[in-house]
């Protein structure tokens, strides 16, 4: 059995978080496919909370919210529905979507329902700037919610020190320009911005956007701490058992890095950027 | 028609907003994801030295005589006066400019700064095409590379508009997402810059968006009030009474109005589309059924659903075919500094009819909404007073939408 993920800095696992968007095609397969995540071992689920205007989103996640959004999937029914899902049936959420959902509900509701749900660890928004974000970190932060931070390739230096300082569970670094579902072009350069992240915090740094292949994944975790898939589990939300077994691979791949000793590389990259 | 405005002049400090973080009061921001965020500081780094620039000035001014044809018209609208029997009517004729609107103003000043920041293409979303056709011309004209975003429900209302940005070489993509008009187009255009943007300068059209952009379009498009504010005062010898703008994302309106915003006599009406009725995707009065949310970078009113989804919207005029609105436009409204008020579409329909016959101009649907607008509030002032209106288009790229309306076959 896996350990409940901890919080705690030097966490020697491998992170698998597999996106997901709720309600395509209906809840009830989304049940099943957190069902599944929690037995091939993610670390924690992204869960897609559809948005009639999701402007990161590519092609794949932007269909899977538009049949979504009539199956019953506001913010405020996905927050009642998890707490029907009993905790060993679901790996650990992160609720992922659009600013204008929260806000609409009010952040105070937001949290106090989410607490309620139990099994939420915090958000992913990716239309919330760091500059726009601090109240939002704030009353998150007092109800023990985390708010994954960002960061691009084409963020300075500067700022991704004052990015990562707002870290908590773990830091999101998109591999690529571009929206969701994007072919990952080089993973060496992914290697040197999650370098270069690593060098100045201690909190897990985990890479999403354009990983489609167990391959990628063993290179990617060669430096980082975790992968977030999406585009590519998304294509197959509407068949559990073909879904399970992609993830499962993904999860092989992620295994078969950290227990064929890559971390001394990863130790070394961060001793000698100290 | 709304109550004048009583604020003191000195607590309005329009220069002052937006603040340093893109605030226009509680509204404005930049609601993009992280990977936007180094394009947005290097075009907010570029314009500021731009605006402090008098090279910067000299050369907009050229183009702006010789290429878009500024300054535009202050027209005394005698015969519809005549016809009204109220306020003197006066156009500002923004109309006739190069490309038959005011976007024109906003392409040149954004086409000068993205070759100050050395890039290779021009993206933009456009509604109607105006904008599009207007980031065309000025790629076309500066040697641009040009992808213009549009929804396929515009691309039919609009297909002259999509032959001419054709002509001007410019490739048009069809957005085929969402409610396929003005507010998905501009989310492709974000899903493209967001993976272009060390190459691609985005044209954003209207006073919306992620700061930047909304004091960009307001800078460059103040242009439009300034030469007014002078050309009234010349012709009249005072200021007018009321100003009225139809308002989509909020350029054409916030162009005139910010170099009135302080003259406190002046009373200010934005006008939104009513559409068919105030029910939900019916129409695109923000101001009258939206509430503050968050939409494509900004924090402003939006029409949304109870769960915070954003609504659809209609108006006989793609550009005013929006779910949101300007922040800086919300920030006067909730000051009280702006009024604003909406038309239907058949309102906007006798409007553009009107101006037709009476003074033989042929107004854009979306300033047919201010036309409409500012022909009851003259009757209503009666004789002595002003009425400026912003006629910020012409309608030729409106005349087949106009005649499939009317029945008429043109083919």
């Amino acid at each position: 059995m896996k350990k409940v993920p901890s919080r705690s800095n030097g966490d020697p696992e491998k992170r698998v978080i597999p996106y997901l968007m709720a309600g395509d095609p209906d809840l009830k397969t989304t049940a099943a496919l957190l069902r599944s995540a929690k037995k091939a071992g993610a670390w924690a689920i992204e869960l897609g909370i559809p948005f009639s205007d999701p402007m990161a989103d590519g092609p794949v996640i932007q269909k899977a919210s538009s049949r979504a959004m009539s199956k019953d999937t506001s913010l405020k029914s996905i927050l009642g529905w998890l707490e029907t899902i009993p905790a060993g049936d679901r790996p650990p959420v992160y609720l992922m979507t659009y600013f204008n959902l929260f806000l609409s509900m009010g952040l105070e509701t937001f949290v106090r329902k989410a607490v309620a749900a139990g099994g939420i660890r915090g958000a992913v928004i990716p239309d919330l700037s760091f500059e726009d974000s601090s109240e939002v970190r704030r009353v998150f932060r007092k109800a023990g919610l985390s708010l994954v931070p960002f960061i691009a390739p084409t963020t300075s230096q500067d700022r991704m020190r004052k990015i990562v300082a707002t870290g908590e569970d773990f830091i999101y670094f998109v591999s690529l320009l571009g929206t969701t579902g994007k072919e990952l072009s080089d993973p060496r350069d992914v290697g040197r911005h999650v370098s270069l992240i690593k060098s100045m915090t201690q909190v897990p740094v985990c890479v999403g956007f354009g990983i489609q292949s167990p391959e990628t994944v063993r290179e990617i975790l060669d430096v980082a701490d975790g992968v977030i898939i999406g585009s590519r589990l998304v294509r197959e939300e509407n068949d559990p058992v073909r879904w399970g077994k992609l993830l499962s691979s993904f999860i092989q791949a992620a295994r078969s890095v950290r227990f064929s000793g890559k971390r001394s590389t990863e130790r070394s990259v961060r001793e000698r950027s100290h | 028609m709304g109550q004048p405005f009583r604020m003191r002049s000195s607590k309005i400090r329009p220069a002052s907003l937006p603040d340093r973080l893109g605030y226009f009061g509680a509204f404005g921001g930049r609601f993009v994801s992280e990977t936007l965020m180094a394009a947005l500081y290097e075009l907010e780094q570029a314009f500021r030295e731009a605006w402090k620039d008098p090279e910067f000035h000299r050369e907009m001014k050229g183009v702006y005589r010789d290429f878009v044809g500024r300054p535009s018209p202050l027209y005394f609208a005698e015969a519809l006066t005549r016809k009204i029997g109220g306020a003197r009517i006066y156009l500002k004729r923004e109309d006739m400019l190069h490309t038959g609107a005011h976007k024109i103003n906003n392409t040149v000043g954004q086409a000068l700064l993205a070759l100050r920041m050395k890039k290779k293409r021009l993206i933009a979303e456009t509604g109607a095409g105006q904008h599009g056709v207007a980031t065309a011309t000025v790629a076309a004209r500066y040697g641009f590379d040009c992808d213009i975003y549009m929804g396929t429900e515009d691309v039919r209302r609009q297909s002259l508009n999509v032959f001419r940005m054709n002509l001007l070489g410019a490739r048009v993509r069809p957005v085929e997402g969402g409610t396929k008009t003005l507010k998905d187009a501009i989310s492709e255009a974000l899903r493209d810059w967001s993976q272009s943007v060390l190459s691609t300068h985005y044209v954003l059209g209207t006073a919306f968006g992620p700061h930047p952009f909304p004091l960009i379009v307001r800078s460059f498009q103040s242009v439009i009030g300034r030469e007014a504010r002078k050309q009234i005062l010349g012709k009249e010898g005072r200021l007018p009474d009321a100003l009225v703008a139809c308002v989509g994302g909020g350029s054409n309106s916030i162009g005139l109005f910010y170099p009135f915003l302080k003259d406190l006599g002046c009373v200010l009406y934005g006008v939104e589309a009513g559409g068919r009725s105030f029910r939900p995707g019916e129409h695109a009065a923000r101001f009258k059924t939206g509430k503050v949310g968050v939409l494509q970078g900004s924090k402003t009113f939006v029409l949304q659903d109870p769960d915070g989804q954003i609504e659809g919207t209609h108006s006989v005029s793609a550009g005013l075919d929006y779910s949101a609105v300007g922040p800086e436009l919300s920030y006067y409204r909730e000051s009280g500094r702006i009024s604003f008020t909406s038309v239907t579409d058949d309102e906007a329909l006798n409007g553009f009819e009107t101006l037709s016959r009476t003074e033989g101009i042929i107004p854009a649907l979306e300033s047919s909404h201010a036309i409409a607008w500012g022909v009851r509030l003259a009757r209503e002032l009666g004789p002595d007073r002003i009425v400026l209106i912003n006629l910020s288009g012409r309608g030729d790229k409106d005349v087949m939408e106009v005649a499939r309306i009317k029945g008429v076959s043109l083919t």
